[in-house]
């Protein structure tokens, strides 16, 4: 890559068709994201599914793993939604499996990061915003409104209140969705930079070459840091979700 | 969890201005490539299509099967918490059997020796009383035989010695004195002597 020149560091998120497909005049052709969206499901879902083939009363290695990562997200979907949320644990640990595969795939090089794409988080978060409403909706109806209503607020208030917690619930699904896109969009492109520094110091040949030295060792402690955020932001919308969802079923 | 999330945010939007412009000042082509609206169909159909498919998926085959496993393995460890509390009441009611049959055991040992201790105890009481009952008609005989035997004794000497006496006073003093004389002599004699200690 060095040889032309360096790269921008956006390059990386390029989609780039693979199978060419249309649809009612739509491109949906598939692509490189899509493809690591169905490696996301299918390593996460195959894991998953093996690990669990033997159905042993004390778990190995795999199936402990795979019993680990159920209980986490069971524990999840308890303590912050309550017995009623166990309706929506087969969604929420969809959505924790795929976003957290999904990030750590992308962390490989020459991956594609699709977590990294504003519309697939934002459709992500917005389907979840849709849903958690309308769960709200049915099951409280009008009085659904109240949740907008803050308790124990000065009368005065109450007005300008109820117009900050209006905003603030319409810019969940922004607020969720920006926040996993620009994890990922910042994190990758860092690592872009850094390893593209370090390519171009070292291009430079001679006694300088041990100048790239110091990029490349930022390079390494940036891939650990975006490991870590890689885990900690699926899990965080994860959790968010479950928020929301708890505050549509139970209002506060 | 509101102040939370606003940082958050706040956070991520710097973070995504930071990127964009160092996307920009690297000199990338005409922005970032996620804003390019005409790959936004495919994603959005894709990731229905994947979502969906692998929601269908987890739903009903992968956490249906942990949770049986879990399901299976907490219902296996309460049975055999329970079969275990069973089995140690059943020990401790067991032990319980055992000790009061060892106390009845004990008792009855106990019993078994004192009646022994008093059957033999009245078995000897019951040869020494005939003992002591026979070595008294013993005794008994014994003694008057003895008194018999003294009194006849008795009886001869007197006679022995009357005679003695009749003789002696014939052949000394020439004398023949009668048989009432003589035994009277005898026995003022003899309660001299037995009055002397002699007797």
């Amino acid at each position: 890559m060095a040889s032309e020149g360096m790269h921008s560091p956006v390059e990386q998120f390029e989609i780039r068709s693979i199978v060419d497909l249309s649809a009612g005049g739509y491109d949906i052709s598939f692509t490189n994201s899509s493809l690591f969206m169905l490696l996301a499901m299918v390593v996460g879902g195959g894991f998953l599914f093996s690990a669990m083939r033997n159905r042993e009363l004390v778990p190995g290695r795999m199936q402990g793993a795979a019993e680990m990562m159920y209980e986490f997200v069971a524990d999840m979907v308890r303590s912050n939604v309550g017995n009623d949320g166990r309706a929506y644990f087969p969604f929420v640990f969809t959505l924790f499996v795929f976003l957290l595969f999904g990030n750590m795939l992308g962390l490989i090089p020459y991956s594609y990061t699709f977590t990294s794409q504003i519309i697939v988080t934002f459709a992500m978060a917005g389907f979840i915003f849709l849903a958690v409403t309308l769960i709200g909706l049915f099951k409280h109806g009008l009085h659904f409104f109240s949740f907008f209503v803050p308790q124990g607020a000065p009368k005065v208030l109450i007005p300008f209140l109820i117009v900050i917690e209006v905003i603030s619930y319409f810019v969940r699904p922004v607020s969720l969705s920006v926040r996993l896109f620009a994890n990922m969009l910042a994190g990758h492109t860092m690592l872009k930079v850094f390893a593209g520094l370090a390519v171009m110091i070292s291009g430079a040949g001679g006694i300088a070459m041990t100048g790239s030295l110091l990029p490349f060792l930022a390079l390494v402690g940036l891939t650990g840091l975006e490991v870590l955020v890689a885990a900690l932001q699926a899990y965080v919308f994860t959790i968010l979700t479950c928020m929301y969802l708890n505050d549509a079923l139970h209002l506060h | 969890m509101r102040r939370v999330h606003a940082w958050a945010t706040t956070a991520s939007v710097a973070v995504m201005a930071t990127a964009t412009s160092a996307a920009y000042a690297a000199g990338g082509e005409a922005g970032l490539p996620q804003l390019k609206v005409g790959t936004w169909p495919s994603q959005l159909f894709w990731l229905v299509v994947i979502f969906g498919l692998g929601y269908v998926f987890m739903a009903r085959v992968v956490t249906p099967r942990i949770g049986s496993v879990l399901e299976e393995r907490r219902t296996r460890l309460d049975e055999d918490l329970t079969r275990a509390r069973e089995a140690s009441a059943e020990a401790a009611q067991t032990r319980a059997d055992y000790e009061a049959s060892l106390d009845e055991a004990r008792n009855e040992a106990a019993e078994f020796a004192r009646n022994a201790a008093n059957e033999a105890q009245a078995k000897a009481d019951a040869t020494e009383k005939k003992a002591a009952k026979k070595m008294a008609t013993r005794i008994g005989k014994a003694e008057t035989a003895l008194a018999e035997a003294r009194a006849e004794a008795e009886s001869n000497l007197t006679a022995i010695a009357t005679e003695a006496a009749i003789e002696a006073a014939t052949q000394v003093a020439g004398v023949k004195p009668t048989k009432a004389q003589a035994d009277k002599a005898v026995k003022a004699a003899a309660k001299t002597l037995v009055a002397q200690g002699v007797g």
